[in-house]
């Protein structure tokens, strides 16, 4: 399954008199990994939010492939389709077991529960947490928490993959952890991933590095900032 | 499937809430389910009254407020006897609340010489002969420790207890019987009586008698079934109209209830239905999983009701005192619309919640952590 073409288009998106994103554009081609960047405020969440249809643009457009994403009538159906999210904070819900968790996509999906039953099983033995099936989240550390949402947005097979800062509440083994299995996304589903992080160490493993400054795209030469570092 | 297994694991990680939200659903449920049963048990009492003895029906004044506060002249009897296919009639004074020791207890008037009274089977003594004389039913000697000889006092008259009798019908046995003209003397309506039961022909048909009977005399009111006898008195009638007042009520209230405790699990789950939304789940996807736990919310809620509302209906009957003729009938149909309600509560009290839910906007929920 080849991963989706994103296109952003010019795009500003402003809250008010606020102005969050200004006239950005780059394009992310099938099944490449990139790494978006920037400090605090720049920009980042919400660029991926209009990628990922969560929000729509002011100004400009979101292509992922063909489909601008900011006209869809009913978004959630293109969520359900295309779009895997991990989020800075693990978001599982405490009722819900592991399994039940990571199958929550595939019920809105509406896929038959043995298939969801398995896949689900299947996902969380690929990020080591199978014998954790039936644990309640609260039973987890942060760091498997994250790799069970890992689990969850890839249990659409989406083919592409928005993470908000997947390793920004880990400590360094468990974010490399994370980081190495979002690769492994990339190259085992060839999903196109796209991550937000602070973490330049990290950022650099990624394929591209798109960096962000008061909601405008960097200058190339910016892009890959020993600045990052620190933050 | 799932949907509703993970309703329930929902519902079981809140279990406060969900017991709150089901007892309060629970009191409206029971609140309707004991009113329906005190009206059927009514009901029942008085289909078993309008065919007092071998009677096809029993006239009543028109318009009376009430069946017991009715008033026809006992000379009505005799005209209804000239009336073809009536075979008898039996002028009867009720008279309610005349024994303080027994509260609920109904006294008959009636003539020694009627099918009324001379229908009853004694266990003990006989039928009164003098107008000072009463007959009791084994209920009622049973309560006040009653024995053959003994006196008991009705309004201001003390009467002798000639007998003792066993109907096999609650009150009448939990009643008394005295003569008509007794009756009348402690009541201060000579001449008066509340119903005048009629016994039909063999051959003659009720509905065509009753027909003749009420163009005949258009002053009465024929009661033949339990249902009539609702319809006929004006209370009893807003006896009802006030029951379906506090059914309504019990739903409105329990709407609201049920809407303001959903509403207030959708505003704290808020980023739930964002992250539903977020992976996925259309609108009306989120909206179905919030009605649905609604749902199951109050028919727990109900189940609990039904339990409730017959307990309730008995101490209901007791706490007014009618424990003597009325006993609560709870029939599948008074379950079956228990659950009903329970149902609609879920459905009512949840829409407006649901539509919160679906129209949760992922990307400010989800940015606010």
């Amino acid at each position: 399954m080849a991963g989706a073409r994103v296109t952003v288009d010019h795009v500003s998106r402003a809250y008010g008199s606020t102005l969050v994103l200004d006239d950005v554009s780059f394009v992310v081609e099938p099944g490449e990994f990139v790494a978006l960047t920037g400090p605090s405020g720049a920009g980042k969440t919400t660029l991926l939010q209009l990628i990922g249809s969560l929000d729509r643009p002011t100004k400009g457009r979101v292509l992922v492939d063909d489909v601008v994403v900011g006209d869809l009538a009913h978004p959630a159906g293109f969520r359900r389709a295309t779009v895997g999210f991990v989020f800075q904070l693990h978001y599982l819900l405490s009722a819900l077991s592991v399994l039940d968790n990571v199958e929550l996509p595939m019920v809105a999906a509406r896929v038959p529960h043995r298939e969801r039953t398995q896949r689900a099983l299947s996902l969380l033995e690929e990020v080591g947490l199978g014998d954790r099936a039936g644990a309640r989240p609260s039973e987890l550390s942060g760091g498997e928490r994250q790799r069970v949402a890992i689990a969850r947005a890839l249990a659409g097979r989406p083919r592409l993959v928005l993470a908000d800062e997947p390793a920004g509440a880990l400590d360094t083994h468990n974010a490399a952890n994370v980081w190495r299995l979002l690769g492994e996304v990339r190259d085992r589903e060839g999903a196109t991933v796209i991550v937000v992080t602070h973490d330049i160490g990290l950022a650099e493993q990624a394929d591209r590095m798109i960096r962000l400054v008061d909601g405008r795209l960097a200058e190339p030469a910016q892009e890959i900032s020993a600045q990052e570092g620190t933050s | 499937m799932s949907t509703l297994r993970h309703t329930v694991s929902n519902l079981r990680g809140r279990p406060a809430r969900t017991f709150l939200t089901a007892l309060g659903t629970a009191l409206g449920i029971a609140t309707i389910v004991a009113l329906l049963a005190v009206v059927g048990g009514a009901q029942r009492s008085a289909r078993a009254f309008v065919h007092l003895g071998p009677a096809e029906f029993g006239l009543f004044q028109r318009d009376a407020a009430d069946p017991t506060t009715s008033i026809l002249p006992t000379s009505l009897g005799e005209s209804l006897d000239r009336t073809p296919g009536v075979a008898a009639t039996a002028p009867m004074m009720l008279l309610i609340d005349r024994l303080p020791q027994a509260s609920g207890a109904i006294v008959f008037g009636a003539e020694a010489g009627d099918f009324l009274a001379r229908g009853l089977v004694f266990s003990s003594g006989r039928l009164y002969r003098a107008d000072n004389e009463i007959v009791v039913g084994d209920g009622l000697a049973e309560k006040l420790h009653l024995a053959l000889g003994r006196a008991l006092k009705i309004g201001h008259l003390k009467l002798a207890v000639v007998g003792i009798y066993h109907t096999g019908i609650a009150y009448q046995d939990s009643g008394a019987f005295v003569p008509l003209a007794t009756a009348q003397q402690i009541s201060g309506r000579q001449g008066e009586a509340t119903t005048i039961v009629v016994k039909l022909d063999a051959t003659t048909r009720p509905a065509a008698a009753e027909r003749t009977i009420t163009r005949r005399f258009p002053g009465v009111t024929v009661v033949s079934d339990a249902q009539q006898a609702a319809r006929s008195g004006v209370s009893e009638q807003l006896i009802s109209q006030f029951g379906l007042v506090i059914v309504v009520l019990a739903l409105v209230i329990g709407g609201i209830g049920v809407a303001n405790t959903m509403l207030m699990a959708v505003i704290e789950r808020r980023t739930e239905f964002a992250l539903l939304s977020a992976l996925g789940f259309s609108g009306r996807q989120i909206a179905g999983r919030v009605l649905l736990e609604s749902v199951l919310t109050t028919v727990l809620g109900a189940a609990i009701g039904l339990l409730f509302g017959i307990l309730g209906a008995r101490l209901l009957v007791m706490a007014i005192g009618a424990q003597t003729f009325v006993t609560p009938y709870v029939s599948a149909w008074t379950l079956g619309r228990g659950l009903l309600v329970g149902v609609l509560l879920g459905v009512l009290g949840g829409i407006y919640p649901a539509w919160r839910a679906a129209h949760v906007t992922p990307a400010a929920v989800l940015a606010q952590h």
